[in-house]
């Protein structure tokens, strides 16, 4: 009875262990990518960086080089005429 | 063995370092800020005043607690009703002390509660020493116990704050009245044993390990002296009369006993904060710590010596109660696990540090602010230092050579001082403190003034510099600066403005480094470029605050 009453503490125990390190490892893992990368922190960096991005657009001359300003005019036409069209 | 107080001169040498300890408390208690969650306690106080002047129907004294509680108000202050688990004996005892001595200077109130922390820190610092009694026959070694376990430089800073000590101290009486139940479990020390339980049970819920470790130690005394029934009726006397100790000092529980008590368990994960926690440099979710989270907090804002005695004491007691286990029979003339009473202590204290420490990693526990909230591990932290010592003055002993007596009393020396000079260089922030063999990107890599208790250093500062009679403060910080005003008598108070994240309209910026947000992504707490810095306050290597003025 007692050596039974010790040893099913022991394989509690190695059991909470092997838990610990298994699966709760890998949820805390987990948990920690998630929240680095969808936290409001990281969002709130993202809105920063596309204020600053704005801003730096606003002052500089040409934003848009020719070539890319071509391609996008002819892409919006494209999307006006395909609109018109199913009008 | 017993210290009378009187024929015994280690007694009377204990007499005046308490006098010198008391003494010296009242001469520094008020030199200690107001930390930012005075207030809740305050009103944590008169909330449950209040609740039991109207069951008991004492009207004067609901009228009393009721103007009180409409008194204080904070817009960032936490709702009693909603966050009404913590135990509150403490704060009751202050808010009836408030009430019946007429004390209505806010700051002088928050004092006597620190020094009236202090004493019950010193109470049960006196326990502790009880315990090493019981364990050493050495009055010096058990005295170096008692000093180190006072001058510990963040507990004792935290022990005029009275919240995390406070467990500590009654976690201290707690251990030792278990130790004597279980070496002579009689009503009286039984009785105690429950009572000290059910208290410091009220001010930390995870003392409900305490119970069950007991019975863990009255089956194992069972094995060998077989009597069942005996330790069964022992078992049920504490379970009985700690659920009832329980219920008496707890308002909370009074209103639905069995609910209440079950909703502390099934709550604890909702009320407890959610936030990010600066660690290392890094800023990581509370609920997601690193399993070396406390091993690391510990060993960084504990004295180096004490952590090495600690790590060699507690390894070489863990290995010989391994060695106990691994020979355990069927059929054993010993106990189990140890062979003497001295032992049987080792065993006990040990144990309760192995499930606690346990506890906390398997069950992911949500720490915050340090390793503050486990202050209580300091007692196994000196327990563990004073036990390697004793081991090495017992190898001296047998191997007849003076190995490391030279050593021995120089290395005490140093310990003694290296403590005192900690507790004076980081006066009145000792609860700050960091480990001074450590680089300044480290320390600044932890959390650091959470208490805002710097905020009574900064108010004076700027009063210094600014003689204007409406100064402005922005606070780039989590610190809710404005209930440091408390320190301050009311016309002084009503010098500041403090205007949150509002920094366009601010004369001065407060900030430290304790923040909900990775500040590293998030720019909530940037300091805007038309600021400068004027001030930043330093102890040895830690940056604790720095003042920041607009320049337009």
């Amino acid at each position: 009875m007692k050596i039974f009453f010790y040893k099913s503490l022991v394989v509690m125990f190695l059991f909470l262990l092997t838990f610990h390190f298994s699966f709760n490892y890998a949820y805390k893992k987990i948990g920690n990518i998630i929240n680095d990368t969808f936290s409001k922190d990281k969002i709130e960096s993202i809105k920063n960086k596309l204020r600053s991005e704005a801003k730096s657009a606003i002052n500089k001359e040409v934003y848009i080089n020719s070539k890319d300003a071509e391609i996008i005019n002819k892409f919006l036409d494209k999307i006006k005429s395909d609109l018109k069209r199913n009008n | 063995m017993n210290h009378s107080l009187i024929n015994n001169k280690n007694s009377l040498f204990l007499l005046i370092f308490y006098f010198f300890a008391v003494f010296f408390g009242l001469y520094i208690f008020k030199d200690y800020g107001i930390h930012i969650e005075e207030k809740f306690h305050r009103l944590n106080g008169h909330f449950w005043l209040n609740y039991i002047s109207q069951i008991f129907n004492f009207n004067e004294l609901q009228f009393l607690t009721e103007k009180k509680i409409s008194e204080i108000r904070d817009y960032t202050l936490s709702q009693v009703s909603y966050y009404n688990k913590y135990g509150s004996i403490f704060d009751i005892s202050v808010a009836y002390i408030e009430i019946i001595f007429n004390l209505n200077n806010i700051n002088q109130i928050y004092y006597y509660k620190h020094l009236l922390s202090y004493l019950i820190f010193l109470v049960g610092s006196f326990f502790f020493f009880k315990i090493l009694e019981l364990r050493y026959k050495n009055f010096y070694l058990n005295f170096l116990g008692l000093f180190l376990y006072i001058t510990t430089p963040r507990v004792f800073g935290d022990s005029f704050l009275y919240k995390d000590t406070l467990f500590l101290s009654f976690f201290s009486i707690t251990i030792y009245f278990f130790i004597k139940s279980i070496k002579k479990p009689n009503n009286t020390n039984l009785i105690f044993f429950c009572f000290f339980s059910a208290i410091a049970f009220s001010l930390k819920i995870f003392l409900i390990l305490i119970p069950f470790l007991f019975f863990l130690i009255l089956i194992i005394e069972n094995f060998h002296n077989k009597n069942s029934y005996y330790y069964f009726k022992i078992f049920l006397f504490y379970s009985f009369f700690f659920i009832f100790f329980t219920f008496i000092i707890w308002p909370y529980l009074w209103s639905d006993p069995l609910k209440n008590f079950l909703n502390l368990f099934s709550s604890v994960r909702g009320d407890l904060i959610n936030v990010r926690i600066l660690f290392s440099n890094e800023y990581i979710q509370n609920r997601l710590l690193p399993t070396n989270y406390l091993f690391n907090w510990i060993f960084i804002s504990s004295p180096l010596f004490q952590n090495f005695l600690f790590f060699i004491g507690l390894s070489y007691c863990g290995a010989r109660i391994v060695r106990r286990f691994l020979s355990v029979k069927e059929k054993m003339i010993f106990n189990d696990f140890w062979r003497s009473d001295k032992e049987q202590i080792d065993f006990i204290i040990f144990l309760v540090f192995f499930s606690y420490i346990s506890f906390f990693i398997f069950f992911n526990a949500p720490f915050y602010n340090g390793w503050r909230l486990v202050y209580f591990l300091n007692l196994f932290i000196v327990y563990f230092a004073i036990y390697s010592l004793e081991k090495l003055l017992i190898y001296q002993k047998r191997k007849k050579k003076l190995i490391f007596f030279p050593l021995f009393i120089p290395m005490i020396v140093i310990f003694i001082l290296n403590n005192l000079n900690s507790l004076i260089s980081y006066h009145p922030f000792q609860s700050i403190y960091f480990n001074n063999f450590l680089n300044k990107e480290t320390i600044n890599g932890y959390e650091g003034d959470y208490y805002g208790l710097s905020s009574k250093h900064f108010f004076e500062k700027i009063l210094e510099i600014d003689k204007r009679d409406n100064i402005k403060i922005a606070v780039a910080s989590h610190t809710p600066l404005q209930r440091g005003l408390e320190a301050f008598p009311t016309d002084m108070q009503e010098r500041f403005s403090i205007i949150g994240q509002d920094y366009r309209n601010a004369d001065y910026i407060y900030k430290n480094n304790i923040s909900e947000v990775n500040i590293k992504l998030n720019n909530k707490y940037e300091i805007p470029q038309n600021f400068s810095k004027i001030y930043d306050f330093k102890i040895k290597k830690l940056l604790v605050y720095e003042i920041f003025k607009s320049n337009l």
